[in-house]
Formats: structure tokens, sequence, C-alpha cells
């Protein structure tokens, strides 16, 4: 191992001149598949990630996105596949060996030690000198602003606190990936949206690669650059938050990210220039007004975000894209309440409406007869 | 119910009551008995001991007789046999410990169900008389015994061993014998250890042994104390373990205790030898207690 290659003369390993790591593909997951006694968790998984991106994996439980951290971690060995980071194979590699740390759910802060001696461990396995040591510890407990705690064991600690101090424990390394396994999993619905954006922050600062785990879409929405949606050992789909929302792949994506009005139809009309869809749901076609691809006769989904849906009492113009119905149920969130709509063919369509005015005395209620209708370009035809 | 001052203050005076009326009945009045005695001096009586405490022509008397307590720091058969006594135990819970928590390790790793199973493989033999179990290495240590049958057929040893009668078998014996009390809290202990603790320490770099040493070995401190203790405690004190594999030589206080009592009749004797083992017990024990409690302190911190 000590000769390195030098000339053009070992041509197989062209790869390990780490320049060569194109920075769009510094973490790659290539076709990874786990099983477990003949059950398949992870299936066929193959992803890009990119230098300094924060990633999600977003699933529901028994969707795989633990057990492929658990993957990039060394915890689990994939049954098939390869996982390369920064052009390194990390497969054949135990957790002590790679060049990953990861952020555990709760946490598992060691309770014996102090937040200064557990932020230290990891230093400490290197064999750093007690100096190079303790000027790390300092800077990692100023990175999560912890100094004043630097004493004290992990029971005597908030919340937010431990987290922030797994969070220097595991980015103390300087690890080329850090993993987070349900970093809000033990907090509070407040503390939580404060500690998204400081997390994110404090990553963004060290400029750490990262990958995430969540079952919350709107943690991994606040957090990550982009997401891939798994279920059932699959990836549904990969793409940034907005895209996500707005444009999702198939019905798993549409119903799980948010929630959403899902239509059963047919393709009546496949132009390229618009697109009608024939459902039993509503009186008039839907009127899609983009090409997409697919045949006239195909079964699909419009799926329609409740936010995108313009409630009122007047008719709306034009001969698509409403339907007439009564208001069944209303509920509040304060600032902004949702409507359930029962049309006259059985089917309930939700929609948001904004509460701009207080007490707002002459606004929709409850059995009132309402209108329903939506731009051409709000709701999104699925395929899958 | 409506009032419930009235009723609960003589509830919870019950409840600590019974514990109490226990201990004073079966502990103190018992250890009050055997320290009266340590005080008084040897007689030719029923009991064999004169009166501590003596009322005679409207005088009351008590009368403290400190001559046992002098004898046994005067003579060094007595402190040596402390010292051999603190020294079998001590290594005998050493060995206990070293055998023991791989075992309890092993069993704590197991599958719930196998856990269980060598749970009982570890209390099962307890289920025996002591004093059999004892006897029956007697029949395997001995020179015609089967270990030496065992090592003359491999070919091993040329002549069969003596470890019956020597300070050896006595190790044996008290290790097989006190092994479960090491066990057991020790399992008790590592069974509870968050796995995800140790994968943490992996995953910051630490090899398994080194995770071990950081991680399991100091989370399972109070376990390794609560096994030593009970091992340690009683091992001090054992007689019958001595008696019967030890040679004449494997000095323990237990035996002198034994002899004062049976042998020379000397009650009074016999009663300091005990105080005095007591007193040395106590100091380990308060340690412990001080550290679980340092414990439980921290728990609710």
């Amino acid at each position: 191992m000590a000769a390195a290659p030098t000339d053009g003369t070992h041509a197989g390993t062209h790869a390990a001149a780490p320049a060569a790591v194109d920075p769009e593909r510094y973490l790659r997951i290539e076709g990874v598949r786990k099983e477990f006694d003949g059950f398949v968790a992870v299936d066929d998984v193959s992803l890009d990630i990119r230098k300094g991106e924060i990633f999600a994996l977003l699933g529901g439980s028994g969707s795989g996105k633990s057990t492929l951290l658990r993957c990039l971690g060394g915890f689990e060995r994939p049954t098939r596949g390869r996982i390369v980071l920064d052009g390194q194979v990390l497969d054949p590699l135990p957790p002590y060996e790679r060049p990953v740390n990861m952020m555990f759910q709760s946490y598992a802060l060691f309770p014996h030690m102090t937040v200064e001696q557990n932020i230290a461990f990891g230093l400490k396995q290197d064999g750093l000198s007690g100096d190079a040591i303790a000027a790390r510890v300092g800077e990692m407990l100023s990175l999560v602003q912890l100094a004043k705690l630097a004493g004290r064991k992990p029971h005597q600690l908030s919340g937010g606190q431990q987290q922030r101090v797994a969070l220097a424990r595991s980015l103390a390394k300087g690890p080329k990936l850090l993993l987070l396994d349900e970093p809000m999993g033990a907090l509070d619905k407040k503390l939580r949206s404060r500690m998204q954006l400081e997390l994110v922050n404090i990553i963004e600062q060290s400029g750490v690669t990262c990958v995430m785990v969540t079952h919350d879409q709107e943690e991994a929405m606040t957090m990550a650059t982009r997401i891939a949606v798994m279920d059932q050992g699959w990836i549904q789909q990969v793409g940034k938050p907005d895209d996500i929302y707005e444009q999702p792949a198939n019905r798993f994506v549409a119903g799980f990210i948010g929630s959403v009005n899902l239509i059963e139809g047919i393709i009546d009309e496949d132009q390229p220039e618009y697109v009608t869809v024939r459902t039993g749901d509503f009186p008039a076609p839907i009127y899609v007004g983009h090409g997409i691809t697919g045949y006239e006769g195909q079964p699909v989904a419009f799926a329609l975000r409740p936010e995108k849906v313009y409630i009122g009492k007047q008719e709306p113009d034009g001969d698509n894209n409403k339907a007439r119905g009564t208001v069944e149920d209303i509920a509040y969130f304060g600032s902004h309440s949702v409507y359930h709509v029962r049309l006259p063919s059985g089917a309930k369509v939700l929609a948001n409406f904004a509460n701009m005015k207080r007490w707002d005395s002459d606004g929709i209620t409850w059995n009132d007869e309402v209108w329903v209708s939506w731009d051409d370009n709000d709701g999104v035809v699925l395929t899958g | 119910m409506l009032r419930p001052s009235r009723w609960r203050p003589s509830v919870r005076l019950l409840v600590i009551a019974v514990p109490f009326l226990w201990l004073l009945l079966f502990f103190a009045v018992p250890f009050l008995i055997v320290l009266k005695i340590s005080f008084s001096r040897m007689a030719i009586a029923m009991p064999p001991y004169t009166p501590v405490v003596e009322y005679l022509d409207s005088a009351l008397t008590l009368r403290l007789n400190l001559g046992n307590y002098a004898a046994l720091f005067a003579d060094p058969q007595y402190v040596l046999a402390y010292l051999s006594s603190i020294q079998i135990a001590a290594v005998s819970t050493v060995l206990c410990l070293l055998i023991g928590y791989p075992m309890a390790y092993a069993i704590a790793r197991m599958r719930p169900a196998a856990r269980n199973i060598a749970l009982m493989a570890v209390v099962l033999p307890s289920w025996t008389s002591f004093l059999i179990r004892v006897y029956a290495w007697i029949g395997i240590l001995d020179a015609n015994g089967i270990l030496n049958r065992f090592l003359l057929w491999t070919g091993l040893v040329d002549a069969p061993l003596r470890i019956l009668y020597t300070p050896t078998a006595t190790y044996i014996g008290i290790v097989y014998c006190y092994l479960p009390f090491m066990i057991l809290p020790l399992y008790a202990n590592l069974v509870k250890l968050d796995q995800r603790l140790l994968e943490a320490a992996y995953d910051l770099g630490a090899r398994p042994w080194k995770a071990f040493v950081r991680i399991t070995l100091p989370l399972s401190r109070s376990g390794i104390i609560a096994g030593c203790m009970l091992v340690m405690i009683p091992a001090v004190g054992e007689f019958v373990i001595p008696e019967m594999l030890g040679g004449p030589d494997t000095l323990m206080i237990g035996r002198v205790l034994w002899g004062e009592f049976f042998s020379n009749r000397d009650w009074p004797a016999a009663s300091a030898v005990a105080i005095v083992m007591l007193l040395l017990l106590l100091v380990p024990i308060l340690v412990f207690n001080r550290h679980q409690q340092r414990q439980m302190e921290g728990r609710l911190a």
C-alpha cells in the first residue's frame, strides 16, 4: 500500500484521486438493498448527494429510511449495492473507521460524562493531544453556545440543550458526512420550530454534508435542501421541497406531503397545450393548462392542494374547474380555516381560507351553498 | 376519602412500623444480646457467662469486661485470622467478578427467551442444599476424585494433584457458591444498558474494546459494587467452606468463632470475635450505601 501510483500505468486506480470526485455526487448510494430474514427493508435505492447539502429521507415507519441511515453509519451492512463517500467505498468499514458521525435519536449522550467530556470523546479516540482536544471542544461549545454548561451532566440539561450537545459531539471530529436520526423527535412542538432553524444554521456554518431522517414533512421541508420521499423501501421521489410539494410524482407523495384533494378520472383530451380530465366527481371536465405525457382514456388522479382552491358564494366565470356544493365542516386553525365542501356527486373538496380579517361575520358558515374553483395550472395530473 | 389527613398518618405509621419492628426483633435485639455477652466473663454455669448487669443488695451494677476485646488484639492468632479472612474473601470476590462479569454480559446480550434459560441455569444449583454442594466438591477435588482421575487419564499429570484441604480448595468453593450473587446484580445492571450508547461510541471512533472500557464498564459500576458486596460480606464470615474444603492451615475467622463457641465454650470471646467482624464489615456496607444514595440523588436531580 505504501507505493502510490505516480503515473498512468495503474489504469484501474484513476478513480482513487480525491480531486476527481464530482461535488454533485459527493455521496453515492448505488443500488443499496437491505434484507432482514427475508423482509426487504430497503429495496434497490440509488441516490447522489451533493457536497454541503442537507438531504432529508422522509417517510413513515417501515419506509426503510432509518435502515438506509444505519447503512450509511455502518451499523448495518447492505445486502447488495455500494455506498461511496468522497471516492471512498464505505461498506467494508466498521462505524469506528468511517469519516461519518451521527446525531442519534434522543441523542444517546453518555450519562456518566459531562458536556465537555461527551464532546471530547470522539477526539480522544483519534489520539489528539490534550491541548488540541481542549481547543476543539471550546470551538464546538461556542458554536452551539453552551460554553457555560461545559461541566454539566446530560441529565442536568433541557431537551434543547441536550440536542445541541449531541450536535456538537457529532460535529467535533469534522466528519465528511453528518447523519441526523429524527433530530427533533424528542422536542415539543414549540421548541421544534426554533431548533430546526438553529440546527440548520449550525450545520451550514460548519459546511458539512448532512443526511437526515424524519417522518415529519414540515421538518424535512424546513431543514432540507432536497428531500427523498420513501415508502416500503423504495424512493418515491427526489426533489427540492417546493418541487415535491407542487409537483408530486405520484399519489403516495401527493398524499404524504401536506393535505390534498385527489380526484380520480380519465384523460379525455390529450393535447400538447392542454389536457382535460373527465371525472364523475365534477359536473364539468377538469381543464389543465399544460401538456402531460399520457394518452387519451388513461386513468389518472388530479391532485389539487386545498390552498389553491378558491371558495365563494358567487359563481365564478368560465365553464371548467368549478363545482357547487354545501359546507359540511369548518376546521378553524387560527391563521386559516379549512372548509369541507360536499358536492352533489358525493365527492368532498377541501378548501383553505386565509383568515385575513378578525371576526369575519359575513363569512361562509355551515350548510352554506358555495362554489369552489381553481385556475388552469393549480392542479397536477398524476399517472402513478 | 373526604378527610384523608385523618387516617393517612396512622396507615403511614403502620407501613413504616412493620419493617422497623422486624429489624428490631430480628436484628437489633440479637445484636444487643451478643454485644452484652461480649462484655461478660466466661463462667461454668448455665448460660456459661457472668451477668453484665446485676442487682445485688439494692445496688445496680454494670460490669463491662473489656478483656475479650483486649485479647483479640493481643493474640496475633486472632489478628491473623481476621486478615486471612479478609484476604480470602477479597481474592474470591475478585475471582467472582472476573468470572461473573463476562457471564452476566453474555446473558444480558442474549435473546430474551435464551436469557431466562441462562439465568435459570445460574440459579438452579442453589435449589440444592448448600452443604451438599460443598460436600460434592470433596468428591471432585479428592486425590481419588473426578478431577484427578480425569487429569491422570488425559496424561496431563503423573501424580494426583493435592487440591483438597488446601486454600485453593477454599477459593474454589467460595467462588463456586457465591458466583450467582455476583452474576445477578451485574446482569440486572447490564441488561438495562442502552445499546445506542455503544453505537454512539463506535460512531465516534471507539473500537469495541475501548467502548467497553469507556462506556459499559463505568455505567455498570453500581452493579459491580453490589455484586462485590454480596460476595465479600458473607465470604468474610464463611465457616462451612473452609471447614470442609480447606486444610487446617486455612485460617478464617468463622472457624475461630466456631472453635471459641463450641470447643472452648467461651461464649464471651466468641461474641467479641463476632462483634469485631461485624464492625469490619460495616465499613464497606456504609461505603456502598453512601454510593447508592449518591446515585439516587444524581438521578433525581
